[in-house]
């Protein structure tokens, strides 16, 4: 097999059911970079981010066979492998805390502040940071901080419709602007 | 069902990102192998998403490849329940030392500001312990000189039961008949009065003077009036400007 080795994505994915090492040494090389992405969106602690993502890749050699190519592609798959990763690792520090310091006034904040996006934000984070005020915050906080809709109502005093409604927007808005 | 509508209605982007409930998943699966302009549109969006990621990619370090590659092991067997324990413990510790080096960073800089504040009061107890170690030589001076003369006597005048840790020194010249005085200790006097010092020569008070400077911040040994004899002297707490026989109090006493 040479350097150059490329697969389709079904061969990727029936290679990675028969536990091919090369198959997932290929899988990482292509990939770790975009999870890495995401990881360090929601735990931005380096170190913290290199124990999530590696727990990632486990996971996605131990439960590659409960991958169902008619749900997603392989890299949505991964995608949400490694967001909920890493919002358990969120959760697990302080969770809660940063539930109850979360307020309407610090949105209206946002609200006023948000110009564009932080210099240290990247990938979908620096997408967000285009997002009007309220709508990044409720996309930052279910997105990338793992709440329920109905813990951000709840959280913000808004009714849950509005959260589903508004978050839906931010998301369709979102769409228009990776593409 | 308008289908244009619910494609556009954000449920393809929640449930690509996971954000969507399992009901509006199952619905969205289900919709999804019926319309294929929903899978198209979903396919879309997952396609965007890759690219995206793929695009604002960040590297990991190296050897963290071949950290999972140890703990998938080399024949591809699902890794052992305990290294789950591990697992789990290694961010905790990390997040631990995380914390440990946010206290560090606290505690130093606590402890810069320790720094310049014990520095500044050191300044502080440095200049006020020069005074005092210069303002003690020169009394030790004064004292070296007295002791030095062969016509100085001294008494010791111990508190009275009014002022049991009072204590003060006279030394008298017996050939010049100088009078000073030590006010080793003595209560800091009312505004209104004054110490006074007396000479007991054949029971009968003679007075050397006041004590007109401050106890606590001026020179301790002070020249009083000369005294022509003396068996005893004592100090008493008098009205200012003092009186021609002791009223007040005596506060120390003590024989040649």
């Amino acid at each position: 097999m040479n350097l150059n080795t490329t697969y389709s994505e079904q061969e990727l994915v029936a290679l990675l059911q028969q536990r091919n090492e090369k198959a997932f040494s290929y899988l990482y090389d292509n990939y770790s970079g975009a999870l890495y992405g995401i990881v360090n969106a929601v735990v931005t602690d380096k170190e913290v981010a290199n124990d999530v993502l590696q727990n990632v890749f486990i996971n996605i050699w131990r439960k590659i066979e409960s991958y169902d190519a008619s749900k997603g592609r392989l890299f949505t798959w991964m995608l949400n492998i490694a967001r909920n990763a890493a919002i358990d690792e969120l959760r697990s520090k302080g969770y809660n805390n940063a539930l109850k310091n979360i307020s309407l006034p610090e949105i209206n904040e946002i609200e006023g502040a948000v110009t564009g996006p932080a210099i240290d934000d990247v990938g979908l984070k620096k997408v967000l940071g285009k997002l009007k005020g309220e709508l990044r915050v409720l996309v930052d906080m279910s997105y990338f901080q793992g709440f329920t809709h109905e813990e951000i109502a709840r959280s913000l005093d808004i009714p849950l419709g509005t959260v589903k409604t508004r978050i839906r927007s931010a998301l369709t808005q979102l769409r228009t602007m990776i593409q | 069902m308008n289908i244009q509508e619910y494609i556009s209605s954000g449920i393809t982007e929640s449930y690509v990102l996971g954000l969507a409930s399992d009901e509006e998943r199952r619905e969205f699966e289900k919709i999804c192998a019926q319309y294929p302009e929903v899978l198209q549109a979903r396919i879309a969006f997952e396609l965007a998403l890759e690219k995206q990621a793929l695009e604002n990619a960040i590297n990991p370090t190296t050897e963290l490849k071949d950290r999972i590659f140890e703990r998938i092991g080399s024949t591809g067997k699902i890794v052992p329940l305990q290294d789950t324990s591990i697992k789990n413990t290694q961010p905790g510790a990390l997040l631990w030392l995380k914390y440990a080096a946010a206290a560090c960073v606290v505690l130093l800089a606590g402890s810069l500001y320790m720094n310049i504040t014990l520095s500044n009061k050191n300044k502080k107890l440095k200049g006020s312990y020069d005074n005092t170690l210069a303002e003690l030589n020169e009394v030790k001076k004064d004292i070296r000189v007295l002791q030095q003369n062969p016509n100085i006597k001294m008494a010791s005048m111990k508190g009275m039961d009014i002022s049991p840790k009072s204590y003060a020194t006279v030394y008298w010249d017996t050939a010049s008949h100088d009078v000073y005085l030590l006010a080793n200790n003595l209560p800091v006097p009312p505004n209104d009065k004054q110490y006074q010092l007396w000479a007991l020569l054949d029971g009968k008070p003679i007075d050397l003077g006041m004590l007109n400077y401050d106890l606590k911040q001026k020179k301790l040994l002070v020249r009083m009036k000369n005294a022509q004899g003396a068996e005893a002297f004592a100090i008493t707490l008098e009205n200012k400007g003092g009186n021609p026989t002791p009223q007040g109090a005596m506060y120390v006493m003590g024989k040649l």
